[in-house]
């Protein structure tokens, strides 16, 4: 029982982030259909400022603010030099683009900085943990607990509450008629973007802070499991994308933790194979975009 | 069966074989190194051929596709590794594969064939899931396989690299291979098939009202598209002698989705661009890449020149040719001129057969969409022989009716029956096999595809697709737009494209244009929805007097819904009004114009 309550915080942990990269992924597609491959190397550029400010000498309390905002301008950059020109093309244009935009920032990361990995200065806080009802918990996974619930109520304001929140809702729900009403394409996307690029560089916090360290593709598997939990939650999904991504976390956390030894070696397969369990019943993922049936005959 | 005409493949046929005997020789004639480049890029041709044989003609992206050539690399080398290296160095291997030795070619066969039925069962799960979660599933796929393969050590010797494969892949033999799997994906695409699967691509909603079903045609090309990448991954492995798993992962997947995606995904001749340019770029940049002397100027060695090479001609492809560098058609397609149809009618009159009246009935019928009601219980029969008119004001629940009554959506409550069949939970396509067709209020044609292409679908894919060609052909004769056969349908004007809409719609139906042709009738029924929006007077009124002698001359039903009250009042014999989801009228049009309720409907109170 205690293991397996002691698994579960770390699925929370897990989970969370992926939800927050999911969530950040969710926002760009639901109002312009993109799937941003790029989403990982905005985890990779807060990862290296957090890299940069310890080295530097700097506080982590100001080198998190610093990597946040890194990975926003970085997101906006992004939407503004790669992804304007293809605004209006396929998905497959757009995603075709970020898998470009992605790749080449991952050479450049790997000649700019080093291919290897490379050491974060944490505050030795972080590892320590503390005792709670029998349990010891990782600061490191209660403040990635923490600090995921604390994102998903902002982000849940800001879209009930903030114009900029309620615009995107709209654009997501039809982006030509919410054009029509005034709302100015633009700024939509360019927020939507700065809100991935802020949960990225949340998410890339959190991640860091469980290793300490740094590489190149830092972003890549972690993304590619946060479209997973995309497609699980129901791809264009808010909430879905949360769902998702904790359930992914969760399936990865027990998988590794009760699955035998000697499958282990299975455990990546097994666990998609369960997220494609999920999909043969749900195709649509456990909470469908409500924009999927509204296609106008 | 294809469904081009003989000299686009012929042509393309020709030239596929020419240049790749051309290339095989010049690099013959340059020596090894050549050799070698062009043994890969055959190789990676088929590869690129392979995953556009499915993203292609679905529009479906796919990652998953190198699962595939490893299976392919895997399973041929375990067969052709001489069993005594085989129980060197993988010691566990079940006894009866362990004992197994074959030949380079059977073992290519071998592989191919496992790895189609392997596809075959993923594919049937994959079918389930649309557009963008279909292509992070394929994502999925890709890490599940490599996975699988770094976790079976017993079998696959896990991350290490798999040795002693006898490198049997020689040029020539690569060469024949690629121009096998070259004419295979241009024969598919051109293919009923791959026809069909391409109109879907275009517009899936259309596609199912003429017939088809998309989620079987995307079944066929992902096996066939499996199949292709298997022998890409035989012929890689027994040209390496040594793999590992890493070979099939991402970084490759890239690099040929780079190669498929610049060159154009939904042609053979995008493949081959696509594969020259990268190739080409690749090799030059490679040269580069350890750093070089320029003027005398010492350039820096800089890691991956060749990824940021790939990165920024791709990024150039998607901002200025989205389409690839060759476009959506096939070299010979754009030399070549397409179909042609004789605008002479070839129907010729005579006795009309007595038609079988099993109209088509929509009983208490009500669809909600979350908290709405668009329509509510509303009961509609459609007979053959005669013009039922839809009218009412906007959102009164017309289009929703007609949707529930063709399959495009499942009623919430109420029934849809002809005579003893019930056609509420059918999809669209089975609504197409019962003799019912219909066009759009938004006009959805397959906008890449020709005209006939357009109409030859819709006769392919109903009917078993008997006489596919006569009843195309008859019905682009019956709507007097023989002239533009050759057309993209995306050219057409807009008034233009309605006809082609139209002429599809019959040659869905088989029988009225048997009617037309053979005049063997039988009933049928067709729906227009909105067929006049967009059209000028002189318009409507031909398109009225097709219709009146489809109706008249051949007896078959049609449901139209428009706004135009003077043709619905010229053209029906019956008159249904709804609003606001409900019926509040049915009758003659003398009545109807008189009725109050439809009056109060369309003017207010007075």
């Amino acid at each position: 029982m205690d293991i397996f309550l002691q698994q579960t915080v770390n699925a929370l942990a897990l989970g969370g982030t992926y939800a927050l990269l999911a969530l950040g992924l969710a926002v760009v597609f639901s109002i312009m259909g993109l799937i941003n491959f790029a989403h990982g190397e905005l985890m990779t550029i807060a990862g290296y400022v957090l890299m940069y400010c310890g080295i530097a000498g700097v506080s982590f309390v100001v080198a998190v603010p610093l990597a946040l905002m890194a990975s926003v301008i970085a997101a906006v950059l992004m939407e503004r030099i790669a992804f304007r020109p293809v605004r209006n093309g396929s998905g497959a244009t757009m995603l075709v683009t970020s898998f470009a935009v992605a790749m080449i920032l991952q050479v450049l990361f790997q000649n700019l900085i080093s291919t290897r990995s490379q050491p974060v200065l944490l505050p030795a806080m972080l590892s320590d943990s503390v005792h709670i009802a029998g349990m010891v918990i990782g600061v490191n996974k209660l403040a990635a607990i923490v600090a995921t619930i604390v994102m998903l109520v902002f982000l849940d304001w800001f879209m009930k509450h903030q114009k900029t929140g309620i615009a995107m809702r709209a654009a997501a729900e039809d982006f030509a008629v919410a054009r029509l009403m005034g709302i100015r394409a633009n700024t939509v996307i360019a927020g939507a973007f700065a809100l991935s690029g802020l949960l990225a560089g949340v998410a890339a916090v959190l991640w860091v802070s469980q290793r300490a360290s740094v590489d190149p593709l830092m972003g890549f598997m972690p993304v590619l499991k946060a479209f997973i939990a995309a497609i699980l939650g129901g791809l264009g999904s808010l909430r879905g994308a949360v769902a998702g991504g904790f359930l992914l976390g969760f399936i990865e956390i027990y998988l590794s933790a009760f699955l035998p030894p000697e499958m282990q070696e299975f455990r990546e397969p097994i666990g998609l194979g369960i997220v494609v369990l999920v999909l043969l019943f749900r195709p649509n993922g456990l909470i469908p975009s409500a924009t999927l049936k509204a296609e106008k005959v | 069966m294809t469904t081009s005409p003989a000299r686009h493949l012929l042509a393309s046929l020709a030239g596929i074989i020419v240049l790749a005997i051309t290339a095989t020789l010049v690099a013959s004639a340059l020596g090894p190194a050549s050799e070698r480049i062009l043994t890969v890029f055959f190789i990676s041709l088929i590869a690129v051929v392979g995953m556009g044989v499915y993203s292609g003609n679905s529009g479906i992206l796919s990652f998953g596709h190198l699962s595939f050539m490893g299976v392919g690399a895997y399973v041929s080398g375990l067969l052709t590794l001489p069993a005594q290296m085989k129980m060197a160095t993988l010691p566990k291997l079940p006894d009866w594969l362990a004992a197994a030795e074959t030949g380079f070619f059977s073992a290519i066969l071998i592989a191919v064939v496992v790895t189609s039925v392997l596809a075959l069962i993923v594919g049937l799960a994959l079918n389930r899931l649309e557009g963008s979660a279909a292509t992070i599933a394929t994502l999925g796929l890709l890490i599940i396989t490599h996975g699988v393969i770094i976790g079976w050590r017993d079998v696959t010797r896990g991350s290490q690299s798999f040795f002693g494969v006898p490198r049997e892949t020689t040029l020539w033999a690569a060469a024949v291979f690629c121009i096998l799997a070259l004419i295979a994906a241009r024969l598919y695409r051109d293919s009923v098939s791959g026809l069909r699967l391409r109109a879907g691509r275009e517009n899936a909603i259309a596609a199912g009202a003429v017939g088809v079903n998309i989620r079987k045609e995307r079944l066929i090309s992902w096996v066939l598209s499996a199949a292709i990448m298997a022998l890409s991954g035989a012929l890689i492995a027994h040209f390496l002698g040594a793999f590992s798993p890493k070979k099939f992962y991402f970084a490759d997947t890239f690099l040929l989705l780079a190669m498929l995606i610049v060159g154009g995904m939904s042609t053979v001749t995008g493949a081959i661009t696509g594969a020259v340019t990268i190739t080409l770029v690749t090799e030059i940049l490679r040269r580069f890449e350890g750093g070089f002397n320029l003027a005398g100027l010492e350039m820096p060695a800089v890691f991956g020149t060749t990824q940021i090479g790939i990165g920024l001609i791709i990024l150039f492809a998607m901002f200025r040719k989205p389409d690839g560098l060759a476009g959506l058609k096939e070299l010979e397609e754009r030399f070549f001129p397409g179909h042609r149809v004789d605008p002479a009618q070839t129907v010729t009159a005579g006795a009309v057969k007595p038609v079988d009246p099993t109209p088509l009935q929509g009983q208490n019928l009500t669809m909600r969409f979350g908290g709405l009601v668009a329509v509510r219980d509303v009961s509609i029969t459609v007979n053959s022989g005669e013009i039922l008119g839809l009218i009412g004001p906007n959102g009164s629940g017309k289009t929703t009716l007609l949707n529930m009554l063709s399959g495009v959506l499942a009623p919430s409550e109420g029934t849809v029956r002809r005579g003893d069949t019930d056609l509420t939970q059918a999809k669209p396509y089975e609504v197409a096999n019962h003799g019912i067709a219909r066009t759009f209020q938004n006009i959805r044609l397959f906008d890449t595809l020709t005209v006939y292409q357009n109409v030859l679908i819709a006769a392919l894919s109903t009917k078993n697709g008997e006489r596919a060609v006569e009843r195309c052909e008859t019905a682009i004769q019956a709507m007097g737009i023989s002239q533009f056969a050759g057309s993209d349908a995306n050219t057409l004007s807009y008034g233009d494209q309605r006809r082609v809409e139209i002429a599809r719609a019959l040659a869905c139906e088989p029988r009225r244009v048997e009617i037309a042709r053979a005049l063997a009738c039988e009933p049928s029924l067709l729906f227009l929805d909105e067929p006049a929006a967009g059209m000028n007077r002189e318009e409507t009124d031909d398109l009225m007097a097709t219709l009146q002698k489809l109706t008249g001359d051949l007896g078959l039903g049609v449901l139209i819904v428009d706004h135009d009250l003077k043709l619905i009042n010229q053209l029906c014999d019956r008159i249904m009004v709804l609003n606001e989801g409900a019926e509040i009228a049915q009758g003659a049009p003398e009545d109807i114009r008189k009725n109050p309720a439809v009056i109060e409907a369309y003017l207010g109170h007075s």
